[in-house]
């Protein structure tokens, strides 16, 4: 810690009493307060009352038409679907992580962060550069009639990319944390890997899981600037919500993409805070991503 | 039994930090198995595509990349995004310790509210984060008027990019000043506060040098964020070449263009930049939690 | 780290933020649109499709006339993107002082808007300053052989046409299929609204990808999706120019594309350019200007305008009609593309069975 330099104004009772604008504790609130409220709670509420401005009725008809609805559909289908497919390889990974040693593992641990670095776009791009017909693992799959890009599968890539990280670095903490012991102590009473996997770390992971598995479905349900680029915008087929919005944004419909963004907000915000409170639970105090 | 055999009767160490399986090559053989399925995963999810857009960029040559990446267009998108980028995180950065020393220090009826505003930003799809600032000051927004009168554009002009930028990367600097922040122990401020100390005096010389690891890695996420932003600025920004055209703009720009290889040279550009402040955030979060273990 | 520093780096510090702050939001308020002494700037608000005439020929063309005929330089600012799109953000407050569309409609929506106040329709050719018609890319060689309309009906074939929500070219498409069928170009009877109707969903489910623009449409065509696209004529033109190798067949029966330009008064005014724009105007009519138009594949309003050469790239159409003959760009706007509208329940069907 530095020194408190001596050149202190006032005697120690006159300073303590002292406020000092804008950084009385007034002052602080306010900022924090006014910050907030315009940067997020006005536009906040500007398109909650966009979306509901003819009434409720109207906005459940803007959200279950049949092109919304599919849209929405397509979203949390593929949504759940990553979660799925990510809590199974995000626990292999983190588990190969923290248990084996292997060349080039501190590499590889860096390297797991790279999608919260990498702008989604560029994820997109690296997508189609792959995968487009016209390239040489895209050139195959055409051959063989698999459609990836511009299909749902293609959706599905672009979301296991952008959300890769999240269960890893949250299960991560929690297997360091698993006394060697107790996995040493299921194979000396004759426990299979298996089971010792089912009875002694499953169980001590379930939270961190959960809450890994719950931002990775928050996180792909408002995902945009991947899949614009991925997706075939077919309704049904290739129409998540966030390109939904935006098309309606393009055709000024502005109360139909207000109506979506707002389920998709609430949907989202629903999840971030079970999210905190399951970690207010165990101890965490914050979401960090 | 190799392995327990080992630790129960050699030298009385402890196993090493791997688990040892029961059956020694077989279970060295699964050992393999799993890490390469790991890393294949990872391979083929995460590597193989970047490779794709380094081929797609340098297909033509190095020369055709860099003439590429130096085209004036390229070049203002870049500093476009850089200046955005900068803009949004000192901003983010300023409030955002004011905000996490509120959460923190301040215990009063209105944090839950504000811990909730926080959280919004994440839960916001970003096309909709743009499409609320053009409810806001497009035509016919609430807040129109007020900019009209003062001669300012903000939708399809800089101040808009800057608004949906700092917006979309606001809550990455509160999330992780205030896990740090909580953990430095108030009686070293009260301490220099008894001393005679003011409170900016008292946050910078006491609490800042505590917290910094914590802001760095927030302000490096926050960074990461605001350069890569695609979507609000999609629907704020207005496309404009050289004017209102961020470098992601660009890429998406340069594919209309059919210029691939300017496309995919600036996305393999932004992916080294990307991968740069990553590892900038690594350095930073190892920081961070070597601090909180101590 | 020892951090020696007073509270004054503190307050150098936000200043300079501040500071950074002010620079930006006064680059917004002035940036690009500095009208001194020296030089006029113009802003374009243009479709996807005509990016490289108006960057290449027309714009330029203009600055060099401008420069002679004034001594003044005129800078343009352009921005390309769908026409509904960009219809959509001049509304919202994009300040272009001059749209170029694809659609009538879209600019009708910006004069609606308040912004248009003179009658833009009174222009020469009624405002249309290019034309162009609807033609079916194929890959080189046309190997799934592909005639006419009733060809890309087929099942199983994939067919890249853009989002009609978005994209001008994409409701001058369907209304060139729903068209030639009910001329009876489509291998269904003549006049049968719900034949033209079941043909245009044949067509439809078909389709594999619904881009934005005119522009991506078939820029996705080049990355290898679908069989066959259907596209503006100069799109096909300007790639081959651009080096891409495909063919393009030209239906029997299409619909005359025209694509309006307009001057927005309420932004000319503001930015005090009115006199630069309204000879960029006037320009955009004028024979140079067609020329500069056929140059990257659009047929010109007034054919004599054009050499002969020129023209020759452009194949003849048998039946080449126009909008009016759906009853115009106001009737085909709500029977086609409204709420209750042909498409729109075309594609709630095609959803449902999928």
């Amino acid at each position: 810690m530095s020194s408190v330099p001596a050149n202190l104004k006032g005697s120690p009772a006159v300073a303590s009493r002292r406020v000092m604008l804008p950084w009385g504790r007034w002052g602080l609130r306010l900022t924090a307060f006014l910050y907030l409220g315009f940067m997020v709670a006005l536009p906040l509420a500007t398109i909650i009352r966009n979306g509901f401005a003819d009434g409720f009725t109207a906005f459940w008809a803007d959200i279950t038409n049949p092109t919304a609805f599919s849209a929405l559909k397509l979203t949390l289908m593929t949504s759940v679907l990553i979660t799925v497919i990510n809590a199974v390889m995000g626990t292999l990974t983190a588990y190969v992580l923290v248990r084996f040693h292997f060349p080039a593992k501190g590499l590889f641990n860096a390297l797991i962060d790279m999608p919260f670095a990498i702008p989604t776009l560029v994820t997109g791009v690296m997508l189609v550069a792959l995968y487009g017909p016209q390239r040489a693992v895209g050139g195959w799959l055409n051959a063989h009639d698999i459609k990836v890009i511009f299909a749902t599968p293609g959706i599905v890539l672009a979301l296991l990319v952008i959300t890769y990280p999240f269960v890893i670095r949250a299960v991560q903490p929690v297997l360091m944390e698993i006394e060697k012991g107790q996995e040493e102590a299921a194979y000396t009473i004759g426990a299979s890997k298996w089971t010792t996997f089912r009875k002694v770390v499953l169980p001590t992971i379930t939270p961190a899981l959960l809450t890994g598995g719950l931002l990775c479905f928050a996180r792909a349900l408002g995902e945009f600037g991947s899949v614009v680029v991925v997706a075939g915008n077919i309704p049904g087929v290739t129409l998540t919500a966030p390109v939904y919005v935006f098309g309606q944004i393009e055709s000024q419909n502005q109360r139909g993409a207000s109506a979506m963004s707002i389920l998709l907000l609430a949907l989202s915000f629903t999840l971030i805070l079970t999210v905190e409170w399951m970690q207010n639970r165990n101890g965490k105090s914050n979401v960090s991503s | 039994m190799t392995g327990l055999a080992e630790s129960k009767n050699g030298t009385g160490r402890e196993a090493t930090s791997n688990v040892r399986e029961p059956s020694g090559y077989r279970g060295k053989l699964f050992e393999w198995l799993l890490i390469a399925i790991a890393v294949a995963y990872a391979a083929g999810l995460l590597l193989a595509p970047l490779v794709a857009i380094i081929v797609g960029a340098f297909g033509e040559g190095l020369r055709a990349a860099v003439k590429e990446i130096s085209s004036t267009d390229a070049i203002s998108s870049l500093k476009l995004t850089l200046v955005m980028a900068v803009g949004a995180t000192a901003v983010n950065t300023v409030f955002g310790v004011c905000i996490a020393w509120v959460l923190v220090r301040d215990n009063f009826w209105g944090r839950r509210i504000l811990n909730g505003l926080v959280d919004m930003p994440f839960a916001v799809s970003p096309v909709i984060a743009g499409f609320m600032l053009i409810l806001l000051f497009g035509r016919g927004g609430w807040l129109t008027p007020i900019t009209d009168a003062l001669g300012v554009k903000v939708v399809f002009a800089l101040p808009g990019i800057l608004l949906a930028t700092i917006f979309i990367s606001l809550p990455f600097v509160i999330r992780e000043v205030a896990p740090v922040l909580a953990q430095v122990s108030a009686d070293q401020e009260d301490a220099a506060r008894t001393i005679g100390a003011n409170r900016l005096l008292t946050f910078w010389h006491v609490t800042l040098p505590a917290i910094r690891w914590g802001l760095l890695y927030g302000v490096s996420l926050t960074f990461a964020r605001a350069v890569g932003e695609i979507g609000a600025v999609l629907v704020v920004s207005g496309g404009v070449s050289r004017l209102t055209e961020t470098s992601t703009l660009y890429i998406f720009r340069s594919l209309d263009d059919r210029n691939y290889v300017g496309a995919n040279a600036m996305a393999v550009f932004l992916a080294a930049l990307s991968f740069g402040i990553l590892m900038v955030i690594e350095y930073f979060k190892r920081r961070t939690e070597q601090t909180q273990t101590t | 780290m020892r951090i020696r520093t007073s509270h004054l780096t503190a307050k150098w510090g936000l200043i300079s933020i501040f500071v950074l702050a002010f620079a930006v939001f006064h680059q917004g308020c002035t940036g690009g649109q500095e009208s001194g002494a020296g030089k006029v700037t113009l802003i374009l608000g243009a479709y996807t499709t005509p990016r490289e005439a108006y960057g290449k020929a027309l714009i330029p063309a203009f600055q060099a006339y401008w420069k002679q005929k004034t001594g003044q330089e005129v800078e343009f600012q352009e921005s390309y993107q769908a026409s509904g799109a960009q219809s959509r953000a001049i509304i919202g407050g994009f300040e272009a002082d001059i749209a170029a569309l694809s659609l009538e409609g879209d600019i009708d929506k910006i004069s609606e808007a308040g912004l248009i106040t003179h009658d833009w329709k009174s222009a020469p050719n009624r405002g249309m300053v290019s034309t162009s018609i609807v033609v079916i890319a194929v890959r080189s060689g046309n190997p799934r052989n592909i005639k006419d309309w009733s060809d890309i009906a087929q099942p199983g074939l994939d067919v890249l046409t853009p989002d009609p929500k978005t994209s001008g070219g994409a409701q001058w498409n369907i209304n060139a299929v729903y068209g030639a069928a009910l001329r009876g170009f489509a291998g269904v009877p003549k006049d049968d609204k719900a034949a033209a109707q079941e043909f245009l969903k044949s067509v439809l489910r078909n389709v594999s990808k619904m881009d934005r623009g005119a522009r991506e449409s078939i820029t996705t065509f080049e990355k290898g999706v679908g069989d066959v696209a259907i596209t503006y004529e100069n799109e096909v033109l300007v790639a081959r120019q651009a080096g891409q190798q495909y063919d393009y067949v030209v239906p029997r029966s299409t619909i005359l594309i025209e694509n309006p330009v307009a001057l927005i008064d309420k932004n000319v005014d503001k930015h005090g350019v009115r006199e630069a724009a309204e000879e960029f105007m006037k320009f955009l009519f004028t024979a140079e200007a067609q020329q500069g138009y056929a140059k990257y594949g659009l047929r010109p309003v007034v054919p004599t305008d054009v050499s002969a050469e020129a023209l020759a790239q452009f194949p003849k159409v048998e039946d080449l009609w126009q909008v009016d003959y759906l009853g115009g760009w106001k009737k085909v706007s709500s029977e086609i593309y409204g709420p209750q509208g042909v498409f729109s329940k075309i594609s709630e069907e095609l959803q449902k069975s999928r």
